[in-house]
């Protein structure tokens, strides 16, 4: 028996969280998957966010029945949150429901009410074992790795857009990590990617784009009127941040003692943030490389400055 | 009562719920689709719930931040604008002890303006950080009349009866006061140490360790706030200041004067976002 042996095994149950005002539903739902998954029921998706967002569930079966628009919508917000987005979602729709474009609606598969008794549990299967196959975020931020960050970048060369790539890397974390360990290090590395992400989706939220190379290293793609305001709001918001990431004593001397790349002891400064930025305003780039190596360029250039600083290439040639 | 079951009936909380009025207002500000993060901070950090919400969320293992994030600007901008939307989507509104409660919120916002006020005397370089754990430092009161309020319904009688401090008449009834309950569920979300050290030790500021300075400023804070009459912390009297407290800040008579005079001003503002019906 397959529920047997996953018990033997102590494996968790997978969490499953269904939202739906319809009882018999519920009732329906309960019956078919409570043996090999963890129900949770709530009747309001409003009122289920604080949970998801404390506690994401493996999988989220979202009736629509009743046309609610503001469930779309929440749905919407939920699904383009890198945190929250690689959630495999199942809309359920009444027969007469009306699909709207599925760039409105961003469920991962869906079903109509007569469906839901002889395929909900095969559909629920297939996605947790496609969730599983999306391997291309980085594990810790959750942010799209090098695959998408090239891919990202020729389209938009391809398409002949303007555009402006940053290239953020962390000055003094490789001390850091040695001194404080790779946990607090991976702290740090979640917050700046959190950090780039979220000032970069305001500045402009339509368009953007922001990738984890890998390491301290993030790339960032906006337009080129905007990206200055947002590389300046990041650095400033990088410097009040990571002063909480260090212990109380070394926060108040503004430095750590740890080892160096020969292995000798040094005293080195609080971390700061670096961003080199690239564009095409004024030159052709055919390649991904191009943009990358002038954005590492520039990056080298900022270094020179004490504190978190960004510096964009203003050079015509 | 059993301070274990007490403590572990307080540790299941795992929302608040907030003011009528907040509620409108905040309702508006979620629905406006320009509404830039600094102007949603701007908005939370008047409200004691609406800032433990954002705190408890960042401060949570799945963010993990865990005990580092005690300035709400600084949340906002780790969560990000969709997040932020939604958390804010699921908050309630009290059913029970309202009147009471605006007189607590008034309270709390007040001394949230003057401890920002004394941290910029004191010259403390994050004034912000001063003012949230000022904002929250009756959390515990919440907590309480949220999970038993017919014991707290008794604590107010009684103090009234007795004439003695409502944090007295807690410690009649629960063996513990709001500040003891307040820590806990700051401890529970995972709030910075510094926050929970001033909800604990905002009667006692000589026994926080880690931030004697900003204890006692939220510590003197409250007292100035409720001799200016500003709010209702429950009590018809004003507590006495912590001799101890009193010595650590060295404030000069003018400083003093300086700070009630300030407090005057800005307090009238901070009044107009309680009592506004969110037309504004």
């Amino acid at each position: 028996m397959k529920r047997g042996i996953s018990l033997l095994a102590m494996v968790p149950l997978k969490s499953v969280l269904v939202i739906s005002r319809d009882i018999i539903l519920m009732g329906v739902i309960d019956k078919m998957l409570h043996q090999t998954c963890h129900l949770l029921f709530f009747r309001d998706f409003k009122l289920a966010l604080d949970f998801i967002y404390n506690t994401p569930p493996d999988f989220l079966i979202l009736d629509l029945a009743d046309n609610d628009t503001s469930d779309i919508r929440i749905l919407n917000d939920l699904k383009s949150d890198p945190m929250f987005g690689q959630i495999p979602v199942i809309a359920l729709f009444s027969e007469d429901f009306d699909i709207p474009s599925w760039e409105h609606l961003l469920a991962d598969d869906y079903l109509r009410r007569a469906g839901v008794e002889s395929e909900l549990g095969k559909r629920v299967e297939l996605g947790f074992f496609r969730a599983e196959r999306i391997v291309e975020f980085n594990p810790l931020t959750r942010l799209p790795g090098n695959i998408t960050i090239t891919k990202q970048i020729q389209n938009r060369i391809d398409r002949g857009d303007i555009f402006a790539v940053g290239h953020a890397d962390i000055d003094f974390f490789k001390p850091f990590n040695d001194k404080y360990g790779f946990s607090r290090g991976d702290e740090v590395l979640k917050m700046v990617g959190r950090l780039i992400l979220n000032v970069v989706k305001e500045q402009q939220p339509q368009g953007s784009f922001v990738g984890h190379v890998g390491g301290d290293d993030f790339i960032l793609i906006m337009e080129v009127d905007a990206v200055e305001e947002a590389s300046r709001r990041i650095t400033a918001y990088f410097d009040k941040l990571i002063v909480t990431f260090y212990d109380t004593v070394d926060r108040e001397r503004g430095q750590i003692a740890s080892l160096d790349r020969e292995g000798k002891e040094r005293i080195f400064p609080i971390m700061t943030l670096s961003i080199g930025i690239s564009h095409n305003k004024y030159r052709n780039f055919a390649h991904y490389s191009e943009i990358s190596q002038i954005a590492g360029e520039m990056k080298h250039c900022s270094k020179s400055v004490s504190g978190s600083c960004f510096r964009m290439d203003r050079r015509r040639k | 009562m059993d301070p274990k079951l007490l403590r572990a009936q307080i540790e299941r909380i795992d929302t608040l719920p907030t003011m009528p009025g907040i509620l409108k207002k905040l309702l508006a500000v979620i629905e406006n689709p320009k509404i830039s993060l600094t102007e949603i901070g701007n908005f939370i950090s008047n409200d004691p719930v609406l800032t433990t919400r954002v705190l408890k969320m960042v401060n949570s293992p799945i963010y993990g931040f865990p005990g580092r994030i005690s300035s709400v600007q600084q949340a906002l901008i780790l969560l990000g604008l969709n997040v932020v939307r939604g958390l804010l989507l699921g908050v309630s509104v009290f059913e029970v002890m309202q009147k009471s409660m605006q007189g607590l919120w008034e309270h709390s916002l007040g001394c949230a303006v003057t401890s920002r006020i004394l941290a910029k005397k004191k010259n403390i370089p994050e004034p912000e950080e001063i003012s949230v754990s000022a904002l929250l430092h009756d959390i515990g009161k919440v907590v309480l009349i949220l999970r038993f309020k017919e014991d707290y319904e008794r604590v107010v009688k009684e103090a009234e009866a007795k004439d003695i401090l409502i944090m007295d008449a807690e410690k009649e009834v629960f063996g513990i006061t709001h500040a003891e309950s307040g820590a806990w569920v700051a401890k529970k979300w995972n709030f910075p140490l510094s926050l929970v050290e001033v909800i604990e030790y905002h009667h006692k500021p000589s026994l926080s360790k880690t931030v004697p300075i900003q204890s006692a400023i939220v510590h003197l804070s409250d007292i100035l706030t409720r001799s200016v009459g500003f709010g209702f912390a429950g009590d018809n009297y004003v507590p006495q200041v912590s001799p101890a407290a009193w010595e650590l800040l060295n404030l000069s008579d003018a400083d003093l004067r300086e700070t009630i005079d300030e407090m005057d001003h800005t307090l009238h503002e901070a009044g107009d976002f309680l009592i506004g019906d969110g037309s504004a």
